[in-house]
């Protein structure tokens, strides 16, 4: 059954909002935005052809709230949601919400979301398709600590305490050794309960120095199913990813035909539908174990369209339809390399610490290879509610070299003041010899810089900075002296005019 | 002329700089250094130093002594001062002039706040001599080694110039 979609409400805000937008529009689709109060004046709002006002800035009361969406969905005649990450990308209530309106959600269906929601019944799921998954154990509750360690003990130490229904590191604690195992089940457990209203949790083996490699793949409603090669994404902190790249430095055509196969077998498995991402923890011998699903299009998604020249919003449009896909696994090849940069407003000194406020300047890069997705302008304000992240600087390259040379000559390109970024953080992580050797782990950071110190500036770059910084108090007080000479015939020092100026008290003996 | 001790990411640099013939002349650490400069709006400008291109941002919150340059896609925190000032303040503003005089210079101008010495006093290294009050600061000047005060030169509520003489000692 084909279904029409002429218009599509994007429940989301930033850079991916913007970015589902442009693909409506290569489409000849109608977007409408959705906005909260402090959102009035941003890009999204300013990208699209429809926009609704949702209420407050915080998101509880505005892009989360389901009646909200669908009220806006049905006013404009939306006949699609597009959800993009986050907000309610992965809630299978709001897909079900959506089914039942009548409004078609661009992702998989309530039921799927459901199932691999659920990290236990994912990992079954895995199980059932004939993969690998960590070494870990259920737990049930009414296993007492006594119980709870020797399953500890029988997966081995350290253990991961992983939420049923986890996500994005919450509910999850890294236990070394049997005597901190009840604290953390007891730690993990609540917060999994807070944050997600289930407080089961379960026992993972916990790899040392695993890399995070992940698979995109494309499923329509007619069983067939495609993996658009692998992105590489061990660069984390926080277990957020921060750089991801594709093809992987590790990746041979036999384990991506191998890891590929797999992860159409899950989706498979579970009935996927629309463009999803199988993730997997790779061992240091290669060995690969399934992680989680992600069933949305997630923020690293540009990598697989620079290095397979496919738009993935479109894939999901297009499935979302009805249509069958047009592409068959072997129509599939990977060209190049392709890296991404994640550009929050934060602070990597300060642990990554958001950093709010007006952008004074923002100038982005350009030329060959090089796309940003931006969510913002000049003077958009960063608001605290959101995620930090503002833009995402992908770009490409004939081979791994010369996307990492490019991504470095585009992130020197940019002119950002008014906030602290990540940008000076990427030039030094893409500057790392072992990043270059492709010798990748999710402990590469912490590893790298366990003091957080990103900004390693060069004594050239430290001089010119020094003489900027002269320079303009120097024109300034200059020019302050010219003014007040104008106005007295006084003869006075330039800097103590610069401080009558500006109110402050001179010492310049007439007290 | 004007002369600046500029602190970068914990490295020091001190900066004189002259504007001569639309062009502007750096002494940096020694070194010479020719500078245009043309601004390009706002904070923002094009500064070509020894022909070398550089777009620069430097923000401040007003006359604040720390200033942000964003650069070469890097924002990077900068701190800045008159030099005299900064010396000033270094050695607790005042500096000791050794040898035969032994007496104690104003090194720039100020009020003074108190003085916490009469002649005779004998002081240990670290008391406080004087309080003297420059750039909104209260500099405590304090003595640098054993000695005893010959001649107290200023009172409180007086305003000194550079070089003039505040203390002597025996």
């Amino acid at each position: 059954m084909s279904r029409k979609i002429k218009k599509i409400l994007i429940a989301n805000r930033g850079e991916i909002a913007v970015r589902v937008m442009r693909a409506c529009r290569d489409m000849g689709i109608t977007s409408v935005a959705v906005f909260s109060e402090c959102d009035k004046t941003a890009y999204h709002v300013r990208m699209a052809d429809e926009a609704f006002h949702i209420g407050p800035p915080p998101s509880t009361e505005s892009y989360l709230v389901h009646d909200k969406i669908i009220d806006v969905a049905k006013r404009s005649g939306a006949d699609a949601i597009h959800p993009g990450y986050g907000f309610l990308a992965e809630n299978a209530e709001f897909s079900q919400r959506c089914v039942d309106e009548g409004i078609i959600f661009i992702g998989p269906t309530p039921e799927t979301i459901r199932l691999l929601g659920d990290k236990l019944k994912a990992r079954e799921t895995a199980l059932k398709a004939g993969l690998l998954v960590t070494p870990g154990a259920e737990l049930d509750p009414k296993d007492d600590i006594n119980a709870a360690l020797e399953k500890a003990d029988h997966v081995g130490f350290p253990v991961l305490v992983k939420a049923a229904a986890g996500g994005g590191g919450k509910g999850m604690r890294i236990v070394e050794s049997p005597e901190l195992l009840q604290e953390a089940l007891e730690t993990a457990g609540r917060e999994a309960a807070s944050a997600f209203g289930d407080g089961r949790v379960y026992l993972e083996k916990y790899l040392a120095r695993p890399r995070h490699i992940e698979f995109q793949i494309l499923c329509d409603r007619h069983g067939n199913c495609v993996h658009l090669g692998e992105r590489e994404c061990s660069i984390q902190r926080r277990h957020q990813k921060v750089i991801e790249e594709s093809p992987s430095p590790i990746m041979t055509p036999e384990l991506r035909e191998e890891m590929g196969t797999a992860a159409v077998r899950v989706a498979k498995e579970s009935g996927y539908v629309g463009a999803g991402t199988i993730e997997f923890l790779v061992d240091e011998d290669r060995t690969f174990y399934f992680l989680e699903v992600n069933t949305r299009l997630q923020v690293e998604h540009p990598v697989t369209e620079m290095v397979t020249g496919l738009d993935l919003v479109k894939e999901q449009i297009h499935i979302a339809r009805g249509s069958k896909l047009l592409l068959s696994q072997s129509d599939i090849h990977l060209t190049g390399h392709a890296i991404e940069c994640r550009i929050y407003a934060e602070d990597p000194q300060a642990g990554f610490m958001p950093s709010t406020g007006t952008l004074k300047n923002y100038r982005l890069p350009a030329g060959p290879g090089v796309r940003v997705d931006s969510g913002v302008v000049i003077f958009s304000d960063i608001p605290v509610y959101y995620d930090p992240i503002i833009a995402k600087l992908i770009t490409w390259g004939q081979d791994r070299t010369e996307a990492i040379s490019r991504a470095q000559r585009a992130l020197e390109e940019y002119r950002v003041s008014g906030l602290k970024t990540t940008i000076g953080f990427h030039r030094v992580v893409l500057n790392n010899k072992k990043f270059i050797a492709g010798d990748l782990s999710t402990k590469f950071l912490e590893e790298e810089y366990p003091n957080h110190t990103y900004r390693v500036l060069d004594d050239k770059l430290r001089q010119n900075a020094a003489i900027a910084v002269a320079l303009d108090t120097f024109i300034r007080e200059r020019k302050i002296a010219m003014d007040y000479q104008h106005h007295s015939d006084r003869s006075i020092s330039s800097w103590a005019s610069f401080h009558k100026r500006s109110n402050l008290r001179t010492f310049t003996g007439s007290r | 002329m004007a002369r600046y001790l500029v602190n970068i990411d914990g490295k020091e640099f001190d900066i004189e700089l002259e504007y001569r013939s639309e062009k502007y002349f750096a002494v940096i650490n020694g070194k010479k250094v020719e500078i245009a400069s043309y601004r390009l709006g706002e904070s923002r400008s094009l500064l070509l130093i020894n022909d070398q291109a550089h777009e620069v941002d430097v923000r401040s919150n007003g006359y604040d002594n720390r200033k942000v340059v964003f650069m070469k896609g890097m924002e990077i925190p900068a701190h800045i001062e008159d030099y005299n000032l900064a010396q000033l303040r270094k050695t607790a503003g005042m500096s000791f002039e050794t040898g035969v005089a032994r007496q104690l210079k104003a090194a720039m101008p100020g009020l003074v706040i108190e003085v916490k010495i009469k002649p005779g006093d004998k002081v240990t290294k670290g008391q406080p001599l004087f309080v003297l009050e420059a750039m909104k600061m209260d500099n405590i000047i304090k003595a640098q080694w054993e000695a005893t005060v010959k001649a107290v030169h200023v009172s409180g509520g007086q305003s000194v110039e550079k070089g003039d003489k505040l203390l002597e000692f025996e």
